[in-house]
């Protein structure tokens, strides 16, 4: 087992390269840098003034060796600063990663909440009011988009009921209540997409497991139905579930980048677009870093649930 | 042989578990929120000022700020002078990209430092120079050398004392290649400061420039930092200024709080106690937090106005300001370097119908300087074009012979009034039988693109925010040799000429001639295509009271605004 998270961990290392340096060229191969970004249309500054301030900058430099000084300092625990505003990346990232996966914690909670439980009635009752339900909320969870849900909830929780949670972020350690009022929309908005696909995903396997002979066979022992359900199907089920909630981490934090801008959550999802916009190049090459390491991390651990769920699945 | 699985169900929920608390207590590592602010108090004995004053008296008739007709007149009459004390909350719709005042040309930058520092300048409500910094000055005979009489009675917000040390280090890091001061050109010609004594500063210039006191005022790239200021701190984050208000907290993408300078110079401002400034960078959070009362301000929209009209809690005030819509017109490609085409395409635009539909009608057509600049913009009657003239459009084409004319007009969707002056454009050329295609860039895209070296573009749309003198809307674009003129192609001897002469004249009278003069020229030979110059349109809830819209867009005025609850 350590062996096998060691190993896995191991293979981050080439993961994490191929990412950093897709966004490295990536971000080059987009027209404009910090230097057009600062003077912006309004300044007059000459094309000469201009190429000077990229030395500055050190971005007159071929980019193989922008990205080896780059490589270099990371390896020694340096994300850089801040183009923009000479903060270094790493602890401007880290003040922002905690609400992000706050969020994605949260949204994933609800999803799953609301998902599995429905799915598998959905599944059970089949031609009823629930299995209704069901294909309602997967398709409304798959054709709005989050950032029109968002500001839908905003408008209506506001002009409807007069009701909005303060305005600025609050620690969860600080006020954990006022810190989920905040944090509710946000994630709900985020989770209805995640609950349509963890939905679809419950019924469909629960279908699949409940035609199975174990399961006629547990049945056939005299095992009440609830036992059934729960012990034999719904956790063989739960596989390919758990395997979409972690391919689906990729859709969720792209989406935080919207949610967090809507709701004013100064998140990594933000920090992540903004440096985009102003051709931040170190903090975006750090945030990447970061969300590729946790999406790594997540399926990590999705993978090592296999084992839970399957106890035919062996890591060693 | 079956082997025990070592990763059990206990194990699985325990790192569960830890996991969780890992990140509640990572999210626990955040900035912590502001304590509740103090409660308003009235104190009945200050001189009575009316709030939400016109801006601009000398403007258009549209453009007067007005509270709207739906909302009461509460925070019009209350007497702001009575009110001291208590806190608001403002929605700031732009992240503040960096607060250093001298490193960027982003208006959300000013949003973010203009509470904070002064120039040596400041502008009143209608644009009138007014002492700041320096109570007075004497400007040499020939215009060369500006002696500033400092304040005496100035503190840095760290409690230093503000001297003429000060407005020499702050020359010297505007003028410093590695700071990249996007305005470093607008004190260039300033050489040198001289410190004469602790309390008097004289500017030597190379050459005289008339506008050099406003350009102060105007506060991009003039606000004075203290000695050392960016070797002891980091200025993109943190501001010591001389201000009316102290920032005492700033976490980015979230909010940014200040408190009153308790020492501020001005005895009677500001009268709040403190604000926070929330980042709300949608119009419908905003229209939502305004509604439910979370914060006291916003800047909105037309459409956004038009959803809080109806609440009596709330006003709008609607004034002009510097925000200057502007095609520009490549000169140094063909066939745009034909006088006959760019005045043929100008002819078949109506700006009347371009207001419309871009900005639902906030706006005033407006010539090279924006509409509603003191007195040097050109008044309505002297604008061209302002009816569109197929016919002739039509013949002027075929006399330049340009019967299949097609091109592209650029604009960015991070600006949408943008995309839609050039989608009324595009329809409005196909009228003359020019085929024009609106592509849209990302900004940092456009900006590449547009700026010099490259002027790849036939047409772009953008606009130009406040610029304190008629100089900064003209000369860097219309000039033969200006940067931002498309490889030197525009060229007009009598318009360098004119240019020059504003550069050198003293007199405003002889300075106001002339640049009315250049902007009817620029109006007849269309090096760009000036429409118009929008308006400041901000909510206020009605316990606010003494707050005036300024038109350089700033909250200048938040300092002598108050709540009376």
């Amino acid at each position: 087992m350590t062996r096998y998270i060691v190993a896995r961990l191991l293979w981050c290392v080439p993961v994490l390269l191929g990412a950093s340096v897709l966004i490295f060229v990536l971000l080059r191969f987009l027209p404009g840098d910090i230097v057009d970004i600062i003077l912006g249309t309004e300044g007059s500054a000459t094309p000469e003034v201009r190429a000077t301030i990229r030395r500055l900058f050190g971005l007159d430099q071929p980019i193989y060796v922008q990205y080896f000084v780059w490589l270099g300092a990371v390896l020694r625990g340096d994300l850089g600063s801040s183009l923009r505003t000479s903060e270094p990346v790493l602890g401007i990232l880290l003040s922002r990663l905690p609400i992000t996966i706050e969020l994605a914690l949260l949204s994933v909670g609800i999803s799953v909440l609301m998902a599995v439980p429905l799915g598998v009635l959905a599944a059970v009752k089949r031609g009823g009011p629930i299995e209704l339900l069901a294909r309602l909320v997967g398709l409304i969870g798959l054709s709005l988009p989050n950032f029109w849900l968002a500001t839908m909830m905003i408008l209506v929780a506001s002009l409807g009921f007069g009701w909005l949670p303060s305005l600025i972020y609050v620690n969860p350690l600080t006020d954990p209540i006022e810190n989920l009022k905040q944090m509710l929309m946000p994630a709900f908005s985020l989770a209805l997409a995640l609950m349509a696909i963890v939905l679809r995903m419950t019924r469909s396997a629960m279908l699949e497991v409940l035609g199975q002979d174990y399961v006629k066979t547990a049945r056939a022992k005299g095992l009440g139905e609830r036992l059934v359900l729960m012990r034999h199907a719904l956790k063989n089920a739960m596989i390919p579930v758990v395997t979409v909630i972690g391919v689906q981490m990729g859709t969720l934090f792209g989406g935080t980048v919207v949610i967090e801008q809507i709701f004013g959550l100064p998140g990594m999802g933000w920090t992540f677009i903004n440096g985009i916009y102003q051709r931040d190049y170190p903090t975006v090459q750090g945030a990447v870093l970061m969300l590729a390491l946790t999406f790594v991390l997540v399926n990590l651990v999705v993978d090592l649930m296999y084992a839970y769920l399957d106890p035919r699945i062996r890591y060693g | 042989m079956e082997t025990r699985p070592r990763f059990t169900r206990r194990s699985f929920l325990r790192q569960s578990v830890l996991l969780g608390a890992g990140s509640a207590l990572l999210a626990a590592c955040q900035q912590q929120s502001p304590p509740p602010a103090p409660k308003a108090e009235v104190k009945p004995t200050e001189a009575a000022k009316p709030a939400a004053a016109p801006a601009q008296p000398t403007a258009a008739p549209a453009a007067a700020a007005k509270p709207s007709d739906a909302a009461p007149p509460a925070a019009q009459s209350a007497p702001a002078g009575q009110v001291r004390g208590g806190a608001i909350t403002i929605a700031q719709e732009l992240d503040p990209v960096s607060l250093d005042p001298h490193k960027t040309s982003n208006f959300s930058a000013v949003q973010g430092f203009e509470h904070v520092y002064e120039s040596l300048t400041q502008y009143d409500e209608k644009l009138n120079l007014q002492p700041a910094l320096a109570e007075r000055w004497e400007v040499s005979p020939d215009g060369t050398q500006y002696t500033f009489f400092l304040r005496k009675d100035v503190k840095w917000h760290d409690g230093n004392e503000f001297t003429a040390a000060d407005v020499k280090y702050w020359h010297e890091r505007m003028m410093a290649q590695e700071t990249v001061a996007p305005y470093k050109n607008w004190f260039d010609m300033i050489e040198r400061i001289e410190v004469v004594d602790k309390n008097t500063a004289k500017a030597v210039l190379g050459k005289p420039y008339p506008p050099l006191l406003a350009t102060f005022a105007a506060l991009r790239g003039g606000a004075i930092t203290q000695e050392g200021a960016a070797e002891k701190g980091n200025l993109a984050t943190t501001a010591i200024g001389t201000g009316p208000w102290k920032l005492v907290e700033y976490v980015p993408q979230s909010h940014l709080r200040y408190v009153k300078n308790a020492d501020y110079w001005n005895r009677e401002l500001p009268r709040l106690d403190e604000f926070t400034m929330k980042i709300v960078t949608e119009e419908d959070a905003r229209v939502a937090a305004l509604r439910a009362g979370q914060v006291d301000y916003a800047f909105l929209s037309q459409e956004g106005a038009d959803r809080v009209k109806a609440d009596r809690n709330i006003t709008i005030l609607e004034s002009p300001k510097a925000w200057l819509t502007v095609a520009q017109i490549n000169t140094s490609r063909k066939p745009f370097d034909d006088i006959r085409v760019r005045q043929a395409l100008r002819m078949a635009l109506d700006p009347n119908e371009i207001i419309q539909k871009a900005v639902s009608g906030a706006a005033t057509p407006s010539g090279p300087v924006p509409t509603g600049h003191t007195d040097w913009f050109l008044k309505p009657d002297e604008l061209k074009y302002q009816k569109p003239d197929l016919d002739k459009a039509r013949a002027l084409l075929a006399e330049a012979g340009q019967s299949n004319l097609k091109f592209t007009i650029l604009s960015s969707p991070q600006y949408p009034e943008f995309v839609s002056t050039a989608l009324v454009m595009q329809d409005s050329f196909k009228k003359i039988g020019v085929d024009a295609e609106v592509q849209q860039l990302e900004w940092g895209t456009f900006v590449k693109q547009v700026n010099a070296p490259a002027f790849d573009y036939d047409v772009n749309i953008t606009a130009r925010t406040f610029y304190p003198d008629p100089d900064h809307y003209l000369y860097p674009y219309f000039n033969s040799a200006a940067v931002n003129n498309p490889n030197k192609s525009y060229n007009n001897p009598k318009v360098d000429e004119l240019l020059d002469r504003g550069r050198t004249v003293g007199d405003s009278a002889q300075r106001h001639q002339i640049y009315a003069e250049v902007q009817k020229l620029l109006e007849d030979e269309l090096p760009h295509f000036w429409f118009y110059s929008g308006l400041n349109i901000e909510a206020v809830r009605n316990h606010v009271v003494g707050y005036v819209p300024s038109f350089t867009g700033r909250r200048i005025f938040l300092k002598q605004t108050g709540v009376q609850r």
